[in-house]
């Protein structure tokens, strides 16, 4: 029983996702009455019908009351989370017991992250993204819903089935050997070759990575690139789990469902050529850039492994009007304002170009721009002050606008040929497949146990753990595959079940810990013993002193890093009292017996914390 | 979005309360002031109050039908909300967001149970009384549940008791004396006494003691009838218990004190039985009391036989009537509850309806179900022919089996009750809460029948005896000389002596800071001052309300130790009680990491060392 909807203030669907059971419920409530005519549209009436007075109810309490609803809960544990961004309202629902209010939560702010990867800044005009979320023709509209739909479908299968989903950070194949050796190829081969070829159609490629499943094996960024965030990565792992669903029937402990989620990823996956448009932050000298866009290449090796490139698309002016925003409302006037590199006279001209090319369809394009022209460039008009800034807003939309047509509509802008070419992918395919060949059999077996409890035998009476390194994003953990053939020393069947399902419930327990300013968290349940620390050290290892941890309010955004990168703002925050040193962020959950007695238990914990992120047990890191 | 808020102080008192009647605004024209019943602030501007009834009512029953489940919390960013719907009435009561959402809960469904209790039915109230009548007895109830200065006690809604370490326990052994003898007369179901407002002894279960102290702290708006012949300290009104309230009280035969709840099935202390023994003694071979349960049959009458005139019955010493039978269950002397403990207690429970099904009642238990119970018929003398000699047996009989019956019932209930946990466990996560104890879907006021029943209250000075009684009790002049007569010098006694008693000398301040909360006797033992800005406390009270929240909702949670910067604080649990421990001074200057000579660590041998003193056994 579970349902995600996007409504406007005015009760419009701008998006809806049900599973069988809430789709059987709202046509069991609604009854013959629907039965005849098409199954999208009068399911989404009926649906709509159902949720209105709610959410008519919540733009009232906002209007009138300035408070709005955060969560229904029934007497028989059917829960509502209600969030609004702008004039968005997400509504998440969960009947089955599966997910709690912090899960529904996280779900509607990983849907709003993915929607801001896929339509960049259409997303800060309510307006141009439910024209966008909603296009007026139908097939167009079951087109984007289903992709939509599949993308959240592929997040709650890896929340539920792995573990760096759970965490909310990447976890990387440990085989350091190889792995340098893969990032050697992805530099002097791979991306060098790409970069210098002719094909690549003014592309650069930026970053390059190797997936096995959902772990990273290599991870490649070009010199002139900005480092990739967390964030980014995780949502573009999704995609690419979207896009090759390889292991989806391996790990579902639920073979029945997985069919159900299958069925709806009928949208067939783009030919292998067609990038996908993706808005990425990017961090420079003079500071974060949100979503600008890139274009994401998914290029399946072997089913479970795949080639991941991200080029900078022509984002060279979007990159300049956000720059020129930034020096504008610093306060920066005249010629101050439009030096920079490139100089805005040379965007200038090149964007006539482009626009030149992109053809009279473009005219709302081409009417922002001569606006802007007139009132920076002509001699009697406001010139380069804090009046352009709308402006710079505004041709930033435009130009977005216009990034998510060249990709949505595929073979339409034949003239704006952006890609690298198909032969050339096809090359990068072949190379990497030669590189990997020998290795491709190892790398799927050893994705599923990736490190194991048995390399840990000098911790009698430890039965799992997880250790993150919040400041680079990446964690580590034993395996715990419930429904592998080859099982980990857990076993398989209603242990490995029962441990899976107590660490899960565990990273729940403590992050509403976390929420509530508590970084040290024991526990004795059952039968169990679990512990959690959060810990910051500076660039040496030194154990930095605990420091206040903020108190959020219940609704906040959800601990993590996928949707909002909890970490990030509370490294910022801890630093304060740790001017001009570098501080890390580190994490770790442990599961032991009950039995074992607590100072044993802590002095394991104290020995994975110091001994994890050694570079001599551990090279990557 | 940063808030940091350790140094607000959070309201852990409500901010909203209301009560809407959805059947007076049904048409299109109906505005919605009409059906708003008490509204709390009462100084909200209408159109605010109307604002939100409409809105949380109408999100409230679009969100139920969707469901098809009444809402239980609603939450809004600033206020949660702990909802009741039932037919058309709405009731919702917001607190700030630090109140946990399970304290909230049980918070309003005590204020629905207390307005049932001294009013009976809602809609039948509202039919009977005035508005203005009705809101002056919801201010009454809210203001009487949010008294008390300590958070702490709103965060576990407990019974306050006379600090019982700084009274000679043979005080209170009086006392249950007083409420034992009183017992005796058929007519009495159970009474406490209370002190200055605190509990001094109680035979009730802590949920009914609860609604009886309303009464004495309070004047009841409802002028009671007071009794001139017993110059003025006698009053009594009605009351409304509820099924299961009422076969607690008769089904039971003992000591209820240590009874929590539903989550424990009635536990027999080795103490006396005095409702067991009268039952058992109707049969025609023991000597007392032949016909006190004939005369209970019997208030259309008008005449009550008077077989127990003698007024040795009502002799507070236990020692001058027979000792009691005690046949059939032994008792748990510790009060205290192992799960094994409990499962015993649930085989009891049925030993002792099947043994009381023998002796010739089993037509008797055939032929009927609770539906014997329904329409009040046995209070109006369901046995024809119970006015005679022999019907003495006869009624006995239907006594006994209503004894058996009860108990039945009682065990059922405690099934589902602990069957309920354990879903909870299974099901969920900390987010959300159990249904609050006390106040299950089953125990609700509104969908058993309410049987009006009298609180008989005697007053000396600061002392009250409260009784609950069947109704014909106060007709009965017989019977109520005899309670008031045979009770009176030891109340009398007892007051005085309750009188000298000093509060204790404020305690030294101690290094450390504990709160213990008995979930059997719903009382809690702590040291906390209470003083208003109590600005050191906070973090304690803060990760108290926090664990308590998360012990409510993983069954087989026992400890846990939360660590902030500024406190780190120890919890424990068993199912008969909570502790929360948390140390003062010493460095809380760590690194976070993981270490055992951490100061925080060493928190679970501290306490069970250091509350040892205040009577906390956590071993």
């Amino acid at each position: 029983m579970k349902c995600l909807l996007i409504a406007s203030e005015s009760a419009e669907v701008l998006f809806q996702w049900t599973d069988p059971e809430f789709q059987q419920n709202v046509q069991e409530q609604y009854g013959a009455s629907q039965e005849e005519g098409h199954g999208l549209p009068a399911f989404e009436d009926s649906i709509s019908t159902l949720f209105a007075p709610i959410i008519i109810s919540c733009s009232t309490m906002v209007d009138r009351l300035c408070d709005s609803y955060t969560s229904f809960t029934t007497e028989n544990n059917h829960i509502y989370v209600l969030h609004q961004f702008d004039e968005c309202l997400y509504i998440a629902v969960n009947g089955d017991g599966e997910e709690g209010e912090g899960d529904l939560r996280r779900k509607i702010y990983v849907m709003k992250k993915m929607i801001e990867v896929m339509f960049g800044m259409v997303t800060l005009s309510s307006n141009l993204l439910r024209r966008e979320l909603r296009p007026q023709d139908t097939e167009q509209r079951a087109r984007l819903w289903k992709h939509l739909q599949s993308l959240l479908e592929t997040y709650s299968q890896l929340r539920e089935n792995d573990q760096s989903f759970l965490v909310e950070a990447v976890e990387r194949l440990i085989h350091p050997t190889l792995c340098e050796q893969c990032i050697e190829f992805l530099e002097r081969r791979l991306v060098q070759q790409l970069n210098g070829s002719v094909e690549r159609a003014g592309e650069e490629v930026l970053h390059a990575f190797i997936l096995i499943h959902t772990k990273l094996l290599a991870f490649y960024s070009s010199r002139n690139a900005s480092s990739l965030s967390t964030s980014d990565l995780l949502t573009l792992i999704i995609m690419a789990q979207n896009m090759y669903p390889s292991n989806i029937d391996l790990d579902d402990p639920h073979p029945e469902m997985a069919e159900d989620s299958l069925q709806a990823l009928e949208v067939p996956p783009p030919a292998p050529s067609t990038p996908r448009r993706v808005f990425l932050e990017v961090s420079l000298k003079d500071g974060l850039y949100p979503m600008m866009p890139h274009s994401m290449y998914c290029l399946p090796l072997w089913p479970g492994i795949s080639l991941v490139m991200l080029t900078k698309v022509l984002y060279m002016f979007l990159e300049a009007f956000a720059k020129l925003e930034k020096r504008l409302s610093e306060g920066q006037e005249g010629s101050a304002a439009s030096r920079g590199q490139p100089t805005i006279h040379d965007v200038r001209s090149k964007l006539d170009k482009f626009i030149k090319a992109l053809g009279p369809s473009e005219i709302q394009l081409q009417n922002v721009w001569t606006e802007f022209k007139n009132r920076a460039f002509s001699r009697g008009g406001p010139g380069f002050n804090r009046d352009l800034i709308p402006w710079c807003k505004n041709m930033k939309t435009q130009l977005c606008g216009i990034y998510r047509q060249c990709f949505l509509i595929e073979s339409g802008k034949a003239d704006i040929p952006q890609r690298l070419s198909p032969s050339l992918q096809e090359r990068a395919q072949t190379m990497m497949q030669e590189k990997l060949m020998d290795w491709k059999d190892f790398l799927l077996v050893k994705s599923k146990r990736n490190i194991t409890m048995v390399s840990y035998p000098d911790f009698p009476g430890l039965i799992h753990f997880i250790c993150v390194d919040r400041s680079t994003g990446q964690m580590i953990a034993p395996s715990l595959n419930i429904t592998e053939r080859n099982t980990s020393e857990l076993g398989k069947g209603p242990v490995a079940q029962f441990i899976k399902s107590k660490v899960w419930s565990l990273v729940s327990t403590t992050r509403r810990y976390l929420q509530k300013g508590y970084s040290t968290v024991t526990l004795r349940d059952g039968d169990f013993y679990f512990c959690y620390f959060l810990w910051f050290e500076n660039e040496t290892g030194y154990k930095l002193e605990a420091g206040d941890i903020p108190i959020l309010p219940d609704d906040s955004a959800p601990i993590g890093m996928l949707a909002w990168d909890y970490y990030r703002k509370l490294l910022r925050y801890y630093s304060k009292n740790h001017q001009g040193e570098v501080v890390k962020c580190y994490e770790l959950l442990t599961v032991h017996l009950g039995v074992i007695p607590t100072e044993i238990i802590l002095q394991h914990c104290r020995q994975l914390a110091s001994k994890l992120w050694e570079p001599s047990r551990n090279p990557l890191l | 979005r940063y808030r940091y808020n350790i140094n607000i102080l959070p309201s852990s008192k409500c901010n909203y309360f209301f009560l809407y009647d959805g059947s007076k605004v049904k048409g299109e024209g109906d505005a919605t002031r009409e059906g708003i019943c008490y509204f709390y602030p009462e100084e909200t501007p209408l159109d605010k109050q109307e604002l939100l009834c409409g809105q949380l009512a109408g999100a409230g029953r679009c969100v139920s039908e969707l469901s098809a489940s009444p809402v239980r919390i609603l939450r809004l960013r600033r206020n949660n909300f702990a909802i009741r719907m039932k037919d058309d009435f709405f009731w919702a009561l917001g607190c700030s967001a630090e109140v946990p959402t399970i304290s909230a809960c049980e918070l309003l469904d005590q204020l629905i149970n207390l307005f049932c209790f001294y009013n009976g039915s809602v809609r039948q109230s509202y039919q009977l009384y005035s508005q203005e009548t009705l809101a002056a007895r919801w201010a009454q109830y809210l203001s009487h549940l949010q008294s008390g200065s300590l958070e702490l006690q709103h965060i576990f809604s407990c019974l306050r008791t006379i600090d019982s370490t700084n009274v000679d326990p043979l005080l209170l052994l009086k006392a249950a004396l007083i409420l034992q003898a009183c017992q005796r007369c058929p007519l009495v179901l159970a009474g406490c006494i209370l002190f200055r407002g605190r509990v001094v002894s109680t035979q009730m279960s802590p949920e009914l003691t609860m609604k009886v102290m309303v009464h004495e702290s309070e004047t009841h708006t409802k002028a009671p009838s007071t009794f001139s012949s017993f110059g003025g300290v006698v009053s009594s009104t009605t009351v409304f218990l509820t099924m299961s309230e009422l076969q607690y009280l008769q089904s039971a035969p003992v000591d209820k004190d240590f009874r929590y709840s539903h989550r424990t099935p009635h536990k027999n202390t080795s103490k006396k039985k005095t409702r067991l023994s009268r039952t058992l003694s109707d049969t025609p071979s023991t000597e007392s009391e032949p016909s006190d349960t004939g005369s209970s049959q019997s208030p259309l009458k008008g005449s009550f036989s008077p077989h127990f005139s003698d007024s040795s019955v009502f002799s507070p010493d236990p020692l001058d009537s027979p000792p009691p039978p005690q046949p059939l269950q032994p008792p748990f002397p510790n009060g205290k509850l192992s799960p094994e403990a409990e499962e015993e207690a649930l085989e009891e429970s049925y030993y002792y309806s099947f043994h009381s099904n023998e002796g010739g009642v089993s037509q008797l238990h055939n032929e009927g179900d609770s539906s014997l119970f329904e329409g009040n018929s046995y209070l109006n003398g369901g046995g024809g022919g119970g006015g005679g000699g022999d019907g003495d047996a006869a009624c006995g009989a239907v006594f006994d089996f209503r004894g058996a019956e009860e108990s039945h019932h009682d065990t059922v209930f405690t099934k589902e009750a602990s069957r309920g946990g354990c879903e909870s466990v299974q099901g969920r996560q900390a987010e959300i809460p159990d249904p609050p104890p006390g106040s299950g879907a089953s125990d609700s006021p509104e969908e058993c029948p309410l049987v009006p029943m009298m609180l008989y209250l005697h007053r000396v000075k600061g002392l009250v005896l409260a009784l609950l009684v069947e109704p014909h009790f106060l007709s009965d002049t017989a019977s109520m000389e005899e309670v008031y007569h045979s009770s009176l010098a030891s109340l009398n006694g007892l007051e005085a002596h309750l009188r000298t008693i000093c509060p204790g000398a404020p305690d030294a301040p101690r290094p450390y800071i504990f709160a213990h909360f008995d979930c059997i006797q719903s009382t809690l033992t702590t040291n906390l001052s209470g003083r208003p800005g109590g600005a050191p406390e906070r973090p304690f009270v803060r990760a108290t309300s926090l664990l308590h929240s998360h012990f409510c909702n993983t069954e087989t949670l026992q400890e846990a130790i939360i660590r902030s910067a500024g406190a780190a604080v120890y919890g424990s649990r068993s199912v008969a009680q909570e502790t929360y421990f948390q140390q003062h001074g010493g460095s809380l200057r760590n690194s976070g990491i993981p270490n055992h000579q951490d100061s925080a660590f060493l928190l679970p041998s501290k306490a069970r060392h250091r509350l040892l003193k205040h009577g906390v056994n956590l071993l």
